[in-house]
């Protein structure tokens, strides 16, 4: 191998172009993707392969699909009343128990995530419900967009679907069993942290006017009203609980099916404007990963990818630890799912004689990390879009602390993985209910003082 | 409670959202102006997406001509997986059966190349023993293009070439370098979750992995339409011996390796143990009982078979590779895999001299050589038998071209 690799160069100069093309020349994020594997191609002395070009951008023709019928979804359902209505309800019945509702909308807003696998998915559909509410309680859209962008991370890599594991296992045949309770323990106690960490502080010091709370328009339209949603949980979880019955019809018709009946069931909206509009929002992140499917095939083909993923790989076990933490989220950057794959694999491999289940696990949600990595940052992206901030950056920036713990603990875990697996690992279903039952306790009380915190010093304020 | 205490909600998510599309198109200052050039561009922007289509699409729609198999002296019949399986009539996923009868009767083996149309060894081997083999005694079974499908498209965001070629003694000779999975024209959209006829839960891409699909559903997807015909074949044909040919990454586990249902075990820690006397060190794997779909497993349980898979090395296929092109495919050698070795992350040797196509073939048709003098030694009355294989070290000496020369089988051969 000569001194400096021809790969080196490669590199250098698509993460060189992308700069200068982004920053210097002021182009489009997608645009700058494409020139800069046009100019990685051509210092290779690939030429100027279109096909690879095109086959890269239909690497993502499914995300692509589903970004766009999710957000039309979410646009429709947000137009006929069925986000506000909801919001109101849960409001209204938790106002006083700001604890417990932020945590248990925590875990609605991850639910979509845990059923799709997808933090986009997530962020869109049970993520947009539950903005509205936190917002509510007194949480700025800023924390608000964190802490859906969060959960819909979280949410992707709790059971029982975590496809990012699902990739690592297939590329060790690892089968995916004896995933759920590790996954649980590394995400609940962190999604609880998260959501208590980024909203109590302000839910606390609410005081939420039933007035100024969006409206309801449950005694209109009644029941009739959360059809699309209704369908939509019973079209994927149907999937999910009968996939040897149910016909899989893939998660753009499910959102597609779920948007068309919704003009029908509350608010008049025009349809085609409320699509149109969706679309609109959504193209540029669908420019960004069409760029990015382009910048990935050229990486791959030219030998890029493996340059950085061999040098990533072969570093000493402390080093390692740091590599997995800043690449496998830089990685991600260009797919989550990548990250997972590319790196993902090499990393369980190299740390083979640790538990592989937790080890997996905890690299998995690294990699899901990259959904809050620009220039994608797909999640925080349309974290942003859900909350109405048109400046995704400022949302990333109270992602900024909830995603270096996560970091960091995922790294404690997979340091800690023969611990976690002895402890968790177990098939005593004592054991298991035992550990469960102990961590739903603390979690309620914790909740509950919280809960009682937070109602006295409303009663102080209001005495005083 | 006073109008300060209280927390204004931000959050009507009413029909409007201006905020958002701010993102997307900055406002022209002269709107009509601004309208045309947006045309303007819309239009440029459509030509030249239709143009990139129009040109890759040659490239794309030219994978679907199957390069020509010169059936050998010992071809006696040739049919279409789908005169079993009727479902698969007129489908990509419809594959050709090459069958090569003995002089006397005897066992029946079944050898599978091209599951995975990425590993290219697995075809090549089971091109090169239709193209020479002569079965003496008993019955042998070769489908070279298993997953057809995936012969004709490449894996997204791989940068795999769609072609290598072979210098033979009669000229070049193109092969397809594929897919690990069926393309997408031919079976999609994948489900999130793939959850195949043997209940395994895989992520939803794998629902076109022939190799996790079994044991298949003539119901059901096309993959699994495809992997319930050679589950069929199995049956029908009363194979006695399946060989599933495959090919791994240097840094996978299970490579340079035979996995063995346990019902083939003793079968294939015997050919492992001949073969490390021969010089070729191979290791041997049980097939495990909880990872389902896999042929070796379903194979096994569902039939009456000596099911076994038998991997070589691939660094074509692996994550640590540098530059793809059909070098790499066919020299195996590669700087990233030299360095990766050199930090203990691989399960193969690897040096400069890298693992070429000729080894990884090699490997291949003697283990099956192997396995077939010991399941023959083994089953007297049911011998399996067979002339014409070269051997790793005739591949090694000669080269793999010259058992693919095109040149000869044109004019001494055609299938009955």
């Amino acid at each position: 191998m000569s001194a400096v690799p021809i790969e080196l160069w490669v590199f250098v100069a698509m993460v060189g172009g992308f700069a200068l093309a982004t920053f210097a020349a002021k182009l489009p994020v997608s645009v700058s993707l494409a020139a800069a594997a046009i100019l990685g191609a051509l210092v290779a002395g690939s030429g100027f392969p279109l096909r690879q070009f095109v086959e890269g951008t239909m690497g993502y023709l499914d995300t692509l699909l589903i970004i766009a019928t999710a957000m039309i979804f979410m646009r429709m359902i947000q137009a006929s009343g069925l986000l506000d209505t909801i919001a109101h309800h849960i409001v209204v019945a938790f106002r006083n128990r700001p604890a417990t509702l932020l945590v248990l909308m925590m875990l609605f807003a991850m639910s979509a995530g845990m059923i799709t696998g997808s933090s986009t998915a997530a962020v869109l559909t049970t993520g947009a419900i539950a903005a509205p509410v936190f917002m509510s309680i007194g949480i700025t859209r800023e924390r608000t967009g964190a802490i859906i962008a969060m959960a819909g991370i979280l949410g992707m890599i709790a059971p029982p679907v975590n496809i990012p594991v699902m990739i690592i296992g297939g590329g060790v045949d690892m089968p995916y069993i004896g995933f759920g309770l590790p996954l649980l323990a590394l995400t609940m106690p962190l999604a609880i942290v998260i959501v208590l960490a980024l909203g109590f502080g302000s839910a606390r010091r609410a005081t939420i006017d039933i007035d100024a709370l969006p409206p309801s328009y449950h005694s209109r339209y009644g029941w009739k009203l959360y059809l699309p949603l209704i369908l939509l949980v019973l079209l994927i979880g149907a999937e999910r609980a009968f996939p040897l019955f149910f016909p899989s019809l893939g998660m753009p018709l499910v959102f597609t099916i779920c948007a068309l009946i919704t003009p029908f069931t509350g608010r008049r909206l025009r349809p085609l404007v409320v699509s149109r509009d969706a679309v609109k929002a959504a193209l540029p992140v669908m420019g960004i990963l069409a760029g990015v499917g382009m910048f990935l095939q050229i990486m791959a083909l030219t030998g890029a990818r493996g340059f950085i993923v061999s040098l990533l790989t072969g570093l000493p076990t402390g080093w390692l630890y740091l590599s997995i933490a800043v690449s496998m989220p830089l990685f991600g950057a260009v797919s989550a799912y990548g990250s997972a794959s590319i790196l993902g694999v090499p990393f369980v491999l190299s740390l083979l004689g640790t538990s592989e289940i937790i080890v997996a696990s905890s690299l998995s949600l690294v990699a899901a990390m990259g959904d809050l990595m620009p220039p994608t940052a797909l999640a925080g992206l349309f974290a942003a879009k859900v909350v109405g901030q048109p400046n995704y950056v400022r949302v990333l920036k109270h992602c900024l602390a909830p995603a270096a713990l996560t970091i960091a603990v995922s790294i404690g875990y997979i340091a800690t993985a023969n611990f976690w697996d002895r402890l968790l690992g177990t098939e005593s279903t004592g054991l298991w209910i035992g550990v469960i039952a102990g961590f739903i306790a603390a979690v309620v009380a914790v909740v509950l003082v919280l809960d009682r915190w937070a109602h006295r010093g409303r009663n102080q304020e209001v005495a005083s | 409670m006073s109008a300060k205490g209280k927390t204004r909600i931000g959050t009507r998510t009413g029909l409007k959202d201006n905020a958002n599309e701010k993102m997307t198109s900055p406002p022209p200052t002269e709107k009509n102006d601004g309208k045309g050039r947006s045309w303007i561009a819309a239009g440029v922007l459509i030509a030249v997406v239709a143009a990139a289509v129009a040109i890759s699409a040659r490239e794309f729609v030219a994978m679907w001509e199957d390069p020509p198999i010169y059936p050998g002296p010992g071809i006696t019949e040739q049919f279409m997986l789908s005169s079993i399986a009727p479902e698969l009539a007129g489908s990509a996923a419809d594959t050709e059966v090459y069958v090569l009868d003995g002089d006397s009767p005897g066992g029946t083996l079944l050898i599978l190349g091209g599951t995975h149309p990425n590993e290219p060894a697995s075809s090549l081997t089971a091109i090169t023993i239709i193209e020479n083999a002569v079965v003496n005694e008993g019955r042998l079974l070769v489908i070279p293009r298993a997953n057809h499908s995936a012969f004709t498209c490449t894996d997204p965001q791989e940068g795999a070439p769609q072609t290598y070629v072979i210098e033979t003694p009669g000229g070049d000779r193109l092969f397809r370098y594929g897919s690990r999975a069926t393309n997408p024209i031919d079976q999609w959209p994948d489900p999130v979750i793939y959850v195949g006829s043997s209940g395994q839960a895989l992520a939803g891409a794998e629902v076109r992995n022939l190799n996790r699909s079994y044991p298949g559903d003539s119901g059901g997807y096309l993959t699994e339409k495809l992997a319930a015909a050679i589950l069929d074949l199995i049956r029908t044909e009363n194979v006695d011996l399946a060989i599933d040919l495959h090919e791994a990454s240097p840094e996978y586990p299970v490579i340079n390796a035979i996995v063995a249902h346990e019902n083939a075990l003793p079968l294939a820690v015997e050919a492992a143990l001949f073969l490390e006397f021969e010089g070729i060190q191979i290791g041997v794997e049980a097939s495990p009982i909880n990872l389902r779909g896999l042929s070796h497993r379903e194979w096994g349980d569902a039939t009456d078979t000596l099911a076994l898979l038998i991997e070589s090395t691939n660094p074509a296929q692996g994550r640590l590779r540098g530059a793809i092109n059909s070098e790499l495919i066919l020299e195996g050698a590669d700087p990233y895999y030299i360095r990766a070795a050199g930090q203990g992350l691989l399960y193969v040797p690897f040096s400069d001299a890298g693992h070429p196509i000729e080894e990884r073939v090699g490997r291949h048709l003697d283990t099956i050589a192997m396995l077939t003098e010991i399941y023959s030694s083994q089953h007297g009355d049911q011998p399996i038998r067979i002339s014409g294989l070269p051997t790793l070290s005739d591949l090694s000496v000669r080269g793999l071209g010259t058992y693919l020369d095109p040149s000869i089988r044109e004019t001494d051969h055609s299938p009955p």
